[in-house]
């Protein structure tokens, strides 16, 4: 079974971008992620990269890097309730506990927790949708000549995550389908197996990059597909917002205090920032070719001036 | 000497007194091997199992020494290359290398990126790129998969992406280790004609590797056979095939032993040649003007009931003959499973029952639904409708028995009294204290069928049903009539077998019943005899030979040739 982070080529306006352009537009918005953690900002970067996600159709990653998101997001307030005791607010005191000693569970904790977690499911989609609409080949061979090994390393690595998911999924199932008469196989025996197996087809992945060359020290091929018409668009959305969350941010946009009391600035300046920030959620966005366009208003051109006949 | 060197091209490969020993081996993998390929020549390697076909191919293409290490003496050059001193890399100009697995055969995501990394990693330009992408695309038919994700395709596509990528710079020579291991019948085929078109038009001299010499036999032009790492034979096909039948009868193809054994000569190197020989027999016996047809006058008969040599009454009833007991019985299944994104039912109301001791071949192209009907009958899959019932217990063995492995000493894997039963039941209760990985191909496939089958056998019977996922991967003829063996001896036992496999030799050999399924339905389910003598790609070659109702065998053949009017000598 594929993962759902596994990139998929499709005909849409990121897919299409070279990865310098599309990595410069995803990379702005993780950026202002961690720039900002006024949860306005935070949502509307979250809000920006779902749009993006599903316009370039990446709806499996998407919803399952907010699934996994929100779980860690949970995880860490509840982390950050237990731990952290700060705030004037305190919504209960659970005495003494080992590891903790006094615990005091504040609302100003719990927001501050809440800001951590939606921006690391934040990030989570960011990622997620670079890797369901990045081709990861154009991203390795962009590496090649600045970075040889480390794209050998990565080329490897990404050819045998995949190969090792499916062997993984074997072993279990005939784990499943040992008789009641054999010996039982635990987690760390078939993980030993794995491991073992995947260094086995490490090898064969290995030879067959030998043999097409790989270890050549070749001239760098000019890439057929290093450019696409959507690139432009990609580099001046992403720098756009970047520029537009550096200069907010020396307007005093996205005000934001956790301790002793919260404070949330919705200011304008941060209102203006958010609502860039989640407009730029749309430059996947593709527009229908002109043909299609004119033909359909063609259509309902000849529909109003059809004669008038019987109602039926 | 540029116009010798024009007139002259150098052999495609040249190997001289070649001997090798892999790291820490006992004995050397190849010794004392010579031979040359001219350019343009396609050439079958042959031989057993372990003979050292896919070292020599690993040596061509210089991943022996340099990838794999160890101790080589002798030289070998490709299109005028020393494969001993260039890498695999330098080589990869003029060699390509097609291996068994095309799963590990592929580095990139996408189709179009795989195959034209060897163009990008030497630097060529990326209008000679793009066009020779294309080409290489047009010429194996796989334009449609240009944008398509690798871990999308099927094993037939993956392997012609595969051969894409090692046809894409042109090489002068290409390497294939059974390529069609993983084939249906029809993929098989078209990949071994394909090859044949490319040899003829591109001038690109093939050295494959195979051991259903049956399917590839009459594309080829010279035979090489290898056995205990030496060249035993070099020569033509139809001479390859006079030597098989004296020195090894493992090689033989069903063809040639038909005519062996009906005492005709020459034997022929595939289906055409065969019945040529046999309508020119009957030209000079009676002068027809269809000579096939004086020989077998009921080879179209209207029905079965005007069948003169139709199969005897009494083998049809054992081909049919179902015993009273109930393996298992599947009523109105429905499997639905996600292919590319989308749900798509692979069993479409498949009904099935298999009784106790009965031997049923499970057949059918890639995708067909063969796999995942057994994993449904197994529990692995789970249904969206109808209904299965197992009297008695299922084990399956699925297509790679090393997933099963997971101790180092195979008394770890099955312990008790109810192991060392599965494991006598295998022919393997010698092997208790031994290494897994020491252990031959087909004995690993043994030992995974006892775990298996373990606890699941009541005294010495085995009732219920056990299931093989495509056993003959990459099995040469010795192993697989040890396979039948055992086959035998479970279904001897009270056992119901049903076994997936695209092996049609294989299953005329241990089937009783065959069950074609096509696009997850089953299109035809009847005695061996009758399924495997109906068609082109699901029959045997004697069955395409002959085309007889009922004869798939060459001694089924044999007899019908012995007993057709003026008789074969």
């Amino acid at each position: 079974m594929r993962s759902p982070f596994a990139y998929i080529s499709r005909p849409r306006p990121l897919q299409l971008a070279s990865p310098g352009a599309a990595v410069t537009y995803l990379g702005s918005l993780i950026v202002v992620a961690f720039l900002f953690s006024n949860p306005i900002v935070l949502l509307a970067v979250g809000l920006a990269l779902v749009i993006a996600g599903r316009l370039a159709a990446a709806h499996a990653a998407v919803r399952a890097a907010l699934w996994m998101g929100f779980t860690l997001a949970l995880l860490i307030v509840v982390v950050n309730a237990l731990v952290v005791g700060r705030g004037e607010t305190v919504l209960a005191r659970l005495g003494e506990w080992p590891l903790f000693g006094q615990v005091d569970v504040t609302l100003e904790a719990i927001v501050a927790g809440l800001v951590l977690g939606l921006r690391a499911a934040v990030v989570m989609v960011g990622f997620a949708v670079y890797s369901a609409c990045v081709d990861p080949d154009r991203v390795l061979r962009a590496l090649r000549p600045i970075a040889g090994r480390s794209a050998l390393t990565a080329s490897l690595v990404s050819r045998l995550v995949p190969v090792a998911a499916a062997d993984a999924a074997r072993l279990r199932d005939a784990s499943r389908l040992r008789g009641p008469g054999a010996a039982p196989v635990g987690r760390a025996a078939l993980a030993r197996r794995l491991l073992a197996g995947s260094l086995d087809r490490a090898v064969d992945v290995a030879a067959t990059l030998e043999l097409r060359g790989y270890s050549l020290d070749a001239p760098r091929a000019e890439n057929r597909r290093s450019r696409s018409r959507y690139d432009r668009r990609f580099y001046v959305i992403g720098l756009a917002v970047l520029a537009i969350a550096i200069a907010g941010k020396a307007f005093g946009a996205g005000a934001f205090g956790e301790y002793p009391a919260t404070e949330i600035g919705a200011g304008v300046a941060t209102l203006v920032v958010a609502a860039a920030v989640a407009l730029s959620g749309l430059a996947p966005w593709r527009r229908r070719p002109r043909s299609a366009r004119s033909a359909l208003s063609d259509r309902r051109t000849a529909s109003q001036s059809l004669p008038a006949g019987p109602r039926i | 000497m540029q116009f010798a060197s024009a007139t002259r091209p150098a052999p495609a490969l040249s190997i001289d007194g070649l001997t090798y020993a892999y790291p820490e081996a006992a004995t050397a993998a190849l010794r004392d091997v010579s031979l040359n390929l001219p350019p343009g020549e396609f050439a079958l390697l042959a031989g057993r199992s372990a003979s050292g076909k896919s070292t020599l191919l690993r040596a061509a293409c210089g991943l022996v020494p340099h990838f794999h290490g160890g101790e080589i003496e002798g030289r070998i050059e490709v299109a005028g290359i020393d494969a001993i001193a260039a890498g695999p890399g330098e080589l990869a100009a003029v060699v390509g290398y097609v291996a068994q697995d095309p799963e590990t055969q592929v580095v990139s995501t996408t189709v179009s990126a795989e195959i034209e990394l060897p163009l990008e990693m030497r630097g060529d330009p990326s209008a000679s790129r793009a066009r020779a992408v294309e080409e290489v695309a047009l010429a194996l038919a796989i334009p449609h998969l240009l944008d398509r994700a690798v871990d999308t395709l099927s094993g037939g596509e993956l392997q012609r992406v595969a051969l894409a990528a090692a046809l894409v710079t042109r090489p002068r020579l290409v390497l294939l280790d059974e390529p069609t291991s993983q084939l249906d019948p029809v993929a098989g085929d078209e990949l071994i004609w394909l090859l044949r078109r490319l040899n003829e038009e591109w001038g690109v001299t093939v050295l494959l590797a195979e051991h259903r010499l049956e399917r590839c036999l009459a594309a080829a032009d010279r035979v090489i056979a290898m056995a205990s790492g030496s060249v035993a034979f070099d020569g033509s096909p139809g001479s390859f095939l006079t030597w098989a039948q004296r020195a090894d009868s493992a090689l033989e193809t069903p063809a040639a032993k038909l005519f062996s054994l009906a005492g005709i000569d020459p034997l022929p190197t595939g289906v055409r040649d065969a019945r040529r020989t046999l309508a020119s027999t009957a030209a000079v016996d009676g002068g027809e003007a269809d000579p096939l047809r004086t020989i077998f006058p009921f080879s179209a008969p209207t029905s079965r009931r005007q069948q003169p040599h139709a199969p005897p009454k009494k083998a049809r009833e054992e081909g049919v003959r179902l015993p009273s007991i109930t393996a298992v019985r599947a009523k109105d299944l429905w499997v639905e499973l996600i292919q590319r994104e989308t749900p798509r039912d692979v069993l479409r109301g498949i009904d099935l029952t298999i009784n106790g001791g009965e031997r049923v071949a499970l057949m059918g192209r890639n995708g067909a639904g063969k796999s995942t009907l057994l994993r449904t009958l197994a529990g692995l899959t789970d249904a969206v409708r109808g209904k299965i019932e197992l009297p008695g217990d299922i084990g399956l063995l699925t297509q790679n028995p090393g997933d099963y492995l997971v101790r180092e000493r195979v008394g770890d894997e099955l312990l008790g009294e109810e192991g060392q039963a599965a494991l006598k039941i295998v022919g393997m209760a010698h092997a208790v204290e031994t290494d897994p990985r020491d252990l031959s191909g087909g004995e690993r496939q043994r030992l995974a069928l006892a775990i298996a089958l373990a606890g699941r056998m009541d005294g010495d019977t085995l009732p219920g049903l056990v299931a093989l996922d495509e056993p003959t991967r990459g099995m040469d003829r010795a192993r697989k009539d040890d396979l039948v063996a055992l086959i035998d001896e479970l279904a001897s036992r009270g056992a119901g077998l049903v076994i997936a496999t695209h092996d049609v030799e294989f299953a005329a050999a241990f089937a009783q019943r065959v069950v074609l399924l096509g696009n997850g339905v089953v299109i035809a389910d009847g005695p061996a005899p009758e399924v495997l003598s109906g068609g082109w790609y699901f029959a045997t070659e004697v069955a395409r030979v002959l085309d007889l109702p009922g004869v798939i065998t060459p001694e089924q053949g044999a007899e019908a040739l012995r007993r057709q009017p003026g008789g074969a000598p």
